[in-house]
């Protein structure tokens, strides 16, 4: 059930790399701050929950604008890797954030979902996880239909394929790319309430960016299906490893399964499962 | 390259030369006096534990300067390396009684081995992809260190002080002349690495890698030697680092590392030797600057509550690097360079 909520940080990344080409190591941060601003909207305001949730969601494509206004707008054109670099300043400032508003300690979500458990094909599942779980689904298919139906949607393909064509059609391709981050901001910032859900605020929850990393490039930078992959089955691997291999070594395998995972893919399939191979010209 | 009015080359020896004229040397010599001397002059012990930390700090950036500024590749897994070669010379020092003039070289040597395994992934990734394997590989270095028998596991390994006879470098005023020697040594042979057969190669396979191949430049095999090198220079750092602080624990080395190493280059500037120093001093002073002024920031917003000090160098870090890479991406040592070009042609503007 983690895995939904790994696809969900992937697909966002996907998300920004499809249109912009931008790898964002940004986004673990983006799933901080929108746990906390549901945190401080619900908990600390006393907002009424749907009146915090659009807060919050409003909060986060705010942020994803600013950060696409602050950070990327400025190095269009730029090498590709200054951009990712930028990305990972990004991610420092918010981290320096984040922590001041932490204090250093933790804080503990609140609890907007019904507590205990459901039977899942036999498995005992938490409510909160399965209704997170449901929600990274519908969430894709709303993608979907997004992509394939409405007209910015198609812009946004449109964008991925060629910046300049894109342009030369009359697409305002700025426009696109901060539609983008904030769209990519949004959904970050539902994952990081779930995943706040279940691990609550800490300084621990920003790493989460990486795991979506780790899936993105699974299932290939450019494709969503691959995400929603890729996200099953780190899940899967994760727990399989913490079960398995645990006992033998002593523990902490969890932790590092991501990244032996990402080391392979990325020997024995460089493009991820579904991704597009580039070809390269001088 | 530039030479005052009046200085011919009359040789090939003399062309080559980094050095040129005789005020060069004065400021060469000048300087390295002043920085050999400097524990006599009786500065505190403060400036001296600065300068080691910055001299050790040089040498782990000098080697990801090769890599990822003149090779191209770019690489998070920097503080793995030194990690690795920290631990090794340590056990060999402490388990094997190996002397440290012995292990120091050894453990850059294994260093590398380790790193030619973890730039493997260049052969057939590049760029993001790439850091992104990079990444996982420090994550994975650092997990077997941490489970590993030998490194002593969570408890850290203990490293005994350097000897020369039997006179110990207990002490950080003692190991600061070993650690600028090294320094010192090793700059001088980035540099003039830099510039040699290999150091081309590297600007081309930087410049376009497939260019680079057809014009002859075996890419296997100096990709490899980029990380080789580079995780030489970062092994020699390491046990360095370890020695000084005669301990090696999993969390001298974090993950965060790597990301002020990268940023070190981007500020000082990509592809330039003396970037390094500009880069590592820069920042080091960033940081010195916010652990000073933090509790002042605190007591003028108590708000902020008490972990500003982290927090607050945490976003000038990363302040500086965006500023950097949108106003300046060349670093500072391409501002140094336009400073001495206006200061030699001084009345006239080019």
């Amino acid at each position: 059930m983690e895995g939904g909520l790994y696809a969900l940080v992937g697909v966002s990344i996907v998300l920004v790399y499809k249109s912009t080409q931008v790898a964002s190591l940004a986004h673990g941060q983006l799933m901080a701050f929108g746990a906390l601003f549901f945190y401080a909207f619900y908990s600390l305001l006393g907002i009424p929950l749907i009146l915090a949730l659009i807060m919050t969601f409003a909060a986060a494509y705010l942020m994803g604008l600013a950060a696409e206004r602050v950070a990327m707008r400025p190095l269009i054109g730029q090498p590709v890797f200054a951009a990712f670099l930028n990305t990972f300043a990004l991610y420092i400032i918010l981290d320096g954030v984040f922590n001041i508003a932490l204090k250093g300690g933790v804080v503990d979500f609140p609890d907007f979902l019904p507590s205990g458990y459901i039977k899942v094909l036999g498995a005992n599942v938490p409510i909160s996880q399965f209704v997170s779980f449901i929600v990274a689904l519908l969430l894709f298919g709303l993608l979907a239909i997004f992509f394939r139906y409405t007209k910015i949607g198609l812009n946004m393909l449109a964008t991925a394929e060629n910046h300049q064509l894109a342009q030369s059609t009359g697409i305002r391709v700025k426009q696109v790319f901060s539609f983008v981050w904030a769209l990519s901001a949004l959904l970050a910032a539902v994952a990081g309430m779930a995943a706040a859900n279940v691990m609550d605020i800490s300084f621990l929850l920003p790493n989460m960016g990486i795991k979506g990393l780790t899936v993105a490039l699974f299932g290939g930078l450019d494709s969503i299906p691959g995400a929603l992959v890729g996200g099953l089955v780190l899940g899967i691997l994760e727990n399989m490893a913490a079960g398995y291999i645990d006992p033998l070594v002593g523990g902490g395998v969890k932790e590092v399964a991501a990244f032996a995972m990402m080391l392979l893919i990325l020997l024995v399939r460089p493009y991820g499962l579904f991704g597009q191979i580039r070809i390269e010209r001088i | 390259m530039y030479r005052p009015c009046g200085v011919f080359d009359k040789t090939y020896l003399k062309d080559i030369t980094i050095i040129r004229t005789w005020q060069h040397w004065a400021w060469v010599i000048g300087a390295l006096l002043l920085l050999y001397l400097l524990p006599v002059l009786g500065f505190g012990y403060y400036l001296i534990s600065l300068i080691n930390s910055l001299s050790i700090t040089i040498i782990a950036v000098m080697g990801l300067q090769i890599v990822t500024g003149y090779c191209g590749q770019i690489s998070f897994g920097q503080p793995a390396f030194m990690a690795v070669g920290g631990f090794t010379s340590a056990i060999l020092m402490s388990q094997y009684g190996l002397s440290f003039w012995l292990a120091l070289p050894l453990s850059g040597v294994v260093a590398g081995l380790v790193g030619i395994i973890g730039g493997a992934p260049s052969l057939r990734i590049k760029g993001f992809y790439l850091a992104m394997a990079t990444l996982a590989m420090h994550f994975l270095i650092m997990w077997l260190i941490l489970h590993m028998k030998i490194t002593g596991g969570a408890e850290g390994i203990v490293a005994p002080f350097p000897k020369i006879g039997d006179f110990e470098l207990d002490s950080h005023e003692r190991m600061y002349y070993l650690i600028i020697t090294v320094m010192i040594i090793m700059t001088y042979a980035a540099r003039n690495l830099v510039r040699s057969k290999i150091g081309r190669a590297f600007v081309a396979i930087r410049d376009n890698d497939l260019a680079a191949e057809m014009m002859g430049v075996n890419l296997y095999y100096y990709k490899l030697l980029a990380f080789f090198i580079s995780c030489f220079y970062a092994g020699v750092a390491g046990a360095l680092f370890v020695h000084l602080l005669t301990v090696g624990h999993p969390e001298q080395f974090p993950m965060f590392d790597a990301i002020w190493y990268i940023g070190m280059i981007i500020v000082g500037g990509m592809g330039s030797i003396p970037g390094v120093f500009f880069g590592v001093i820069f920042l080091r002073m960033l940081d010195e600057l916010v652990l000073f002024g933090s509790p002042i920031l605190a007591e003028l917003f108590p708000w902020l509550g008490d972990a500003p000090a982290s927090s607050m160098g945490l976003i000038a870090f990363g302040c500086i690097l965006m500023a950097f890479l949108i106003f300046e991406p060349r670093g500072l040592a391409h501002r140094w360079e336009i400073i001495k070009a206006s200061y030699r042609v001084y009345p006239f503007a080019y």
